[in-house]
């Protein structure tokens, strides 16, 4: 029976071990490890509620502001988001329902970044040269002191 | 006994040995098999958003892009981007028959002034830039930790409570589109606003861009807009060589982008 011992030994050894690893295994591989790839599932919940959206679109500034919105739908601006120039809605109306009023860019530089003359603008665009302008120089002027931004005219 | 003299210990070392090495690799076996088999995709409970029912894919007319920026601003603020980093960014190209020349100066984010090149150049545009959520993507390929994985609706995200911040992916990307957070050290991409998508919302780039050159749908609901333009027109992929299939298609795309 000398040789039964050996074995018992060595048997008792890899149960020893397995359990360990088992059990280590049991604390360190996340709950949800595996249920969709070698991944950790639950972070595709964590990524869905990551965040609260910022921005919220048009329609939703609507809501609210239909006289504008509706102004805006007329006009030449008619696909440029709210958001764009008025700060996006989650400045303005905050998780609470409380509302503050947002800031508004009404700079030149604002203006500038889509409608000054560029070389890589889609000619249809409309673009303006700063030197034939018909105030030039107005590199730097208000825009909207002349131009209505809710339905822009040339 | 006449054949064990001096050849019994060796051999019981080998045989304790051989069993160790049996049982680690039954442990493996073990911790593996939960990984594989499961190409099904469960829905987390009490949600009603089902994966299963999307597939996202974004669609970009670098013809109408005007280089205003407003989507790298937007991008920005929506996901808190840290500075001098991009999920999303503008490239501008000037290209003339000799040389060409690609400038993104801070990522278009505050527009773009008039450049001067020292060759002729024949033609400009801006092109919208974006990670491609790859079907074949190499970058979670790489990821040596699991942190890494596209969803079932087809987006690339990263899971920041297991990654390492090794960096791996980010030389793995071909398209430049992840980087390593500055603060919180680990791999940061863009997710196509993963927290607005699920919700019903567009990717918040996609809701600023003035001139629809960015555009955003299901591959799973018929009649979708970018769904049809991918069925029905030429779109291309960028470095379709890579066989990374992306899913991030362009119209009109110059041969000089890469």
């Amino acid at each position: 029976m000398e040789h039964a011992r050996h074995v018992f030994r060595i048997v008792l050894v890899v149960v020893v071990m397995l359990t360990v690893v088992l059990l280590a295994r049991g604390f360190l591989v996340p709950k949800t490890y595996g249920m969709y790839g070698p991944y950790r599932f639950a972070n595709v919940a964590e990524q869905r509620n990551a965040r609260t959206p910022l921005y919220a679109g048009a329609a939703a500034c609507a809501e609210c502001h239909a006289d504008e919105a509706a102004k805006r739908a007329a006009g030449a601006h008619k696909t440029v988001n709210c958001e764009v120039c008025h700060a996006p809605l989650g400045a303005h109306v905050k998780a609470d329902g409380s509302v503050v009023a947002p800031p508004i860019d009404r700079s030149f530089t604002l203006c500038a970044r889509c409608h000054r003359k560029l070389a890589g603008r889609p000619a249809r665009f409309p673009q303006v040269d700063l030197d034939q302008h018909v105030n030039a120089p107005v590199e730097g002027k208000v825009c909207l002191q002349c131009h209505d931004p809710h339905s822009p005219k040339p | 006994m006449s054949d064990c003299h001096d050849g019994c210990d060796s051999s019981r070392r080998d045989f304790i040995s051989f069993t160790m090495r049996l049982t680690g690799g039954a442990v493996v076996m073990v911790a593996g098999a939960s990984a594989l088999g499961s190409s099904e995709a469960p829905k987390p409970e009490g949600e009603a958003y089902d994966w299963n029912e999307h597939l996202w894919a974004y669609l970009v007319d670098t013809t109408k892009c005007i280089g205003c920026g407003s989507c790298v601003r937007a991008c920005k603020a929506e996901n808190d981007v840290p500075e001098g980093f991009f999920r999303t960014w503008i490239e501008r190209y000037v290209v003339g028959m000799e040389d060409s020349h690609v400038d993104s100066p801070n990522g278009g984010m505050d527009g773009f002034a008039p450049v001067q090149v020292g060759f002729v150049a024949t033609k400009s545009f801006f092109v919208p830039k974006i990670c491609n959520h790859c079907r074949a993507t190499p970058c979670t390929q790489v990821c040596p930790v699991g942190a890494s994985y596209r969803t079932k609706d087809g987006v690339v995200l990263v899971d920041t409570d297991s990654c390492i911040g090794c960096g791996y992916c980010v030389q793995a990307c071909p398209y430049g589109s992840r980087f390593i957070h500055p603060a919180t050290h680990t791999a940061s991409k863009c997710t196509w606003c993963y927290h607005r998508i699920t919700k019903g919302l567009k990717p918040a780039c996609v809701t600023v861009c003035p001139t629809q050159a960015r555009q955003f749908g299901d591959l799973k609901k018929e009649g979708d807009p970018v769904r049809v333009a991918i069925e029905h027109e030429r779109v291309q992929i960028l470095q379709g060589h890579l066989l990374t299939e992306p899913q991030c298609y362009y119209t009109h795309l110059d041969k000089e982008v890469r």
